[in-house]
């Protein structure tokens, strides 16, 4: 049976999307953190600070 | 969700083909990306991301959808697939009220606002869901398999999310009230009691319908065994009866919220990812009210790596796509070219989706699934809200072209 993809489209668009979240990723607070600049709040200390639901509805503590 | 493969007398099982290409495709990026979240944030991350693959391949292998369900109800009066999500939400209602209300620190339940915002964002998506060809996770879970309509979803799912973030502080300003956890009026076992009963009554309505058109009821949701083949070759290549989803959608939602501190959520990830593709562009998303608000802000400014709803979506995706490679039906679904008016439907229901589910605090997942297992208010008014939109997206599918 003849596949219903392209094996390069499908290898092009997983590259594309793994080099987008590695872009992302060398240029956020928590890979500073890892590289030792330190003094940077990052997604997951501020997780151990307070736990707010990612429900999208505002944190009780950020809107009265 | 509605085709039960029942093997026919004297017909021979079929021979077991696995895509080896999606299948290794898919492990890599399971390997690659599971690596640089160990390397990179924590190793609970990375449980998030396998509890994400697990349900990815829960979802494909059960054709868990939402959608199907529901219109199969409203169409056909088959309500296998609905009565399938009320035993689910029955399940991990006695699984995580108790663990949310222990007393047990860090862990949140989904409960947010009930208001005009809720009302209207949850019809929205209903409408969305039925024009989109998908929930939350159906959309997502179908782009993992290859769907290539569902891409263009997912895409204008994204967008209306960005959208819905900017325009959710006006709306949130509009009459409405605060969270009510029902644990707070009836104790933690009432409110799992008045749970129960409201997905009792909501079953025996289905029943009733069903019953009313047919007859009798066909009672799919409660097989235990494969229909076409043994119990290793269902587990691996699917198609899984509603009861093993059921089971691993429940333990994962209840694992999500022991591990990650709050129920599983999806949609919330959309928004990030439109948000940070706008920011790539060069538009200050700052600028708008609610990515000023602590957790939105530092989804927004920090890798999505350690974002969980991202991470989880991320593992979805690739374990839908390996499961749709162990079944031998990846991109299956669009071996022919989409046309102009389902393709239109998802662009509008990808909007309305994305809008809805950020008006509605998340999709059939974020707010119907973890809401009720977090005892919220907010889920049942999403429910019956969702459902009447949903009505209303039927009644559309045909001048959009989309089959029954």
């Amino acid at each position: 049976m003849d596949k219903a993809y392209s094996r390069g489209r499908i290898l092009i668009m997983l590259g594309a999307i793994l080099a987008l979240i590695v872009v992302d990723h060398l240029n956020s607070p928590t890979f500073a953190f890892n590289s030792g600049q330190g003094n940077v709040q990052t997604a997951l200390t501020q997780r151990d600070e307070s736990a707010c639901a990612p429900c999208g509805a505002p944190c009780p503590s950020t809107r009265n | 969700m509605s085709e039960s493969a029942v093997l026919q007398a004297g017909m021979k099982p079929s021979a077991w083909i696995v895509d080896r290409f999606v299948v290794l495709t898919a492990l890599a990026g399971l390997g690659v990306l599971g690596g640089l979240i160990w390397l990179e944030t924590a190793p609970f991350m990375v449980a998030l991301f396998a509890i994400g693959t697990v349900l990815g391949m829960a979802l494909y292998h059960g054709a868990f959808g939402f959608t199907a369900g529901w219109r199969n109800l409203v169409l056909k009066k088959r309500g296998a697939g609905m009565r399938a999500q009320l035993m689910l939400f029955a399940l991990s209602s006695l699984i995580m009220v108790p663990m949310l209300y222990s007393g047990q620190a860090g862990l949140v339940g989904a409960v947010a606002p009930v208001g005009t915002s809720l009302v209207v964002g949850s019809f929205m998506f209903g409408i969305g869901m039925q024009l989109g060809g998908g929930c939350g996770s159906g959309t997502l879970f179908t782009v993992g398999a290859g769907n290539i309509r569902m891409v263009v979803t997912l895409v204008f799912f994204i967008a209306g999310a960005v959208l819905g973030s900017v325009h959710l502080p006006w709306w949130l300003d509009q009459p409405g009230f605060d969270p009510v956890p029902l644990v707070n009026t009836f104790g933690v076992s009432g409110a799992i009691i008045v749970q129960l009963l409201a997905l009792g009554l909501i079953a025996r309505w289905v029943n009733r319908v069903e019953r009313k058109a047919h007859g009798t009821i066909e009672r799919n949701e409660l097989l235990w065994k494969g229909q076409e083949h043994g119990v290793l070759r269902t587990l691996i290549s699917g198609r899984w009866p509603f009861t093993w989803a059921i089971l691993i959608l429940a333990a994962g939602n209840a694992l999500t919220l022991g591990i990650g501190g709050s129920p599983w959520s999806v949609t919330f990830a959309f928004n990030v990812w439109g948000a940070k593709a706008l920011e790539a562009v060069g538009v200050n998303m700052s600028q708008f009210e609610f990515w000023q608000w602590d957790y939105p802000a530092m989804a927004l400014k920090d890798s999505l790596l350690t974002n969980i709803p991202s991470v989880m979506n991320f593992g979805l995706l690739l374990g839908a796509m390996l499961a749709a490679g162990l079944a031998n039906r990846f991109n299956e679904a669009s071996r022919n070219r989409p046309q102009r008016r389902p393709l239109l439907a998802a662009v509008v229901g990808g909007l309305l989706l994305g809008y809805g589910a950020r008006l509605g605090f998340g999709c059939n997942i974020g707010a119907l699934f973890s809401g009720i297992s977090s005892a919220s208010l907010h889920a049942w008014i999403w429910f019956a809200c969702a459902f009447a939109g949903s009505f209303v997206g039927i009644r559309l599918r045909p001048w959009f072209r989309l089959p029954d």
